[in-house]
């Protein structure tokens, strides 16, 4: 890899420092942090990079029970945090051991995670499905929102100008679990599903879930979310879950599986993670 | 552009292009370990430590380790003093066309510098990112759990 064009590589020391740069590029710098998706898939127009990882942007912080976590820091170092570990029983964890190799790991950031958001990611899946939000400045300040509310948008677009600074991951009551589909342990998703549930006297008081890579981004699917609460976990449960998703869950081809595939295996792969999820709470 | 970094404990100051890969300045710097695979940073064969971090060379951008500290195959063991690592591949059998095993044994180093006693799993995971088209993996892991062995043992550096 040698990306062609490239005329300066800065070391940005902080937050305005980058800004600046981007600005003063208009459009032809891109900020660096891992780094994974940039040197994979460069755009042609690239005259400067911007390094962010030596602005203070690399921590993970335990806040009321939820994280708050720095965009550039990486898989390996979120891995590595008590407090992440101990976050929601180890859900985050479990998700990011299912991403990628330990190699990959050590570079990847949960930010280029979030600016990149590829459809097949396991990590969009899970932060829809936990609520997490995002915020980031640009020139015209600080700015928050959901990641459900950001992806909606032209994301992409934000952050040609913006420098994303830290994800927050909210506490809850409850259990979450995480299922992927794929071919190999390090292989990108076929289908993924992310599950959070709270029981209170034996009935779901709440409900998250999320499936992603159908091919699309993980998103939300509220009206299973809507049915759940009031129910009692168990195979009956369960049962009725996998044939509404199988029915109800738009799923479709692309190069990695077929759309007919994803539709047979939708339904069986959301039953089970929230089985796993119920099971964490000693209710399943 | 210059940098500065320490390489197989050598200090360096070199010339690089802005958008120069590691995996490429390595190469120029006659690091021959260092093997261009994918160019994707998805086969593993180009994997080195940086600060004892096992990275893929070949995404990763030369500028970045400036001030820091990477480790090649070449700063483990030489032919006439192999790293116990090289010892046990080659004790095991691990090794056929070669290409693969330096980035699988410092993927092994950065596994066996964190745990010293893994799991057969244990190894397998760490090594998920490493592809080997020729021995198939079993002698592999055979190698890094020997290599786990010698360590607990205090046959190690």
């Amino acid at each position: 890899m040698r990306l062609r064009g490239i005329k300066r590589f800065h070391y940005a020391r902080d937050v305005e420092e980058a800004l600046s740069l981007l600005s003063a590029y208009q459009g032809r710098a891109a900020l660096l942090a891992g780094g994974v998706d940039l040197a994979r898939a460069a755009r042609g127009d690239l005259e400067g990079l911007i390094d962010i990882t030596g602005m203070g942007l690399s921590y993970v912080r335990e806040e009321g029970g939820g994280l708050r976590i720095g965009a550039t820091t990486t898989l390996t170092g979120i891995l590595e945090n008590k407090a992440a570990q101990g976050y929601l029983g180890g859900f985050f964890c479990e998700v990011l051991r299912q991403v990628a190799a330990p190699p990959l790991r050590n570079m990847a950031t949960l930010g280029g995670a979030v600016v990149s958001a590829h459809p097949w990611a396991d990590i969009p899946t899970a932060l829809v499905a936990l609520g997490a939000e995002v915020r980031w400045s640009d020139e015209k300040g600080e700015h928050r929102a959901s990641v459900e509310e950001l992806w909606q948008g032209q994301f992409r677009k934000i952050f040609r100008n913006a420098v994303l600074t830290e994800i927050r991951l909210p506490a809850w009551e409850g259990a979450f679990a995480f299922e992927k589909l794929s071919r190999s342990a390090c292989d990108i998703a076929l289908l993924n599903c992310a599950c959070g549930l709270g029981i209170e006297d034996g009935k779901i008081a709440w409900a998250r879930v999320a499936v992603g890579a159908t091919p699309r981004r993980g998103r939300r699917l509220t009206w299973l979310e809507d049915f759940l609460v009031g129910n009692q976990p168990g195979e009956g449960l369960w049962r009725e879950v996998r044939d509404r998703v199988e029915a109800q869950v738009e799923v479709s081809s692309d190069r990695r599986a077929s759309g007919a595939w994803r539709k047979a295996v939708v339904g069986p792969l959301v039953a089970r993670t929230l089985k796993r999820a119920a099971e964490k709470m000693g209710d399943a | 552009m210059k940098i500065y970094f320490e390489l197989n404990g050598e200090q360096q100051y070199v010339d690089i292009e802005p958008g120069e890969s590691l995996l490429s300045l390595l190469r120029r710097l006659g690091m021959k370990s260092v093997k261009q695979g994918c160019n994707t940073g998805d086969c593993g064969a180009c994997t080195v430590l940086v600060d004892g971090r096992a990275v893929r060379s070949c995404i990763t951008f030369a500028a970045k380790v400036r001030g820091r500290r990477v480790t090649t195959l070449e700063g483990l063991g030489s032919p006439g003093d192999l790293h116990p690592l090289q010892e046990a591949f080659l004790e095991a059998g691990a090794v056929q066309c070669g290409f693969c095993t330096p980035g699988m044994i410092l993927t092994a180093y950065e596994l066996l510098s964190k745990n010293d006693n893994p799991t057969p799993e244990e190894v397998r995971a760490a090594i998920s990112g490493n592809l080997c088209r020729c021995t198939g993996y079993r002698k592999i892991v055979d190698a890094i759990l020997l290599a786990a062995k010698w360590k607990r043992e205090g046959r190690w550096r």
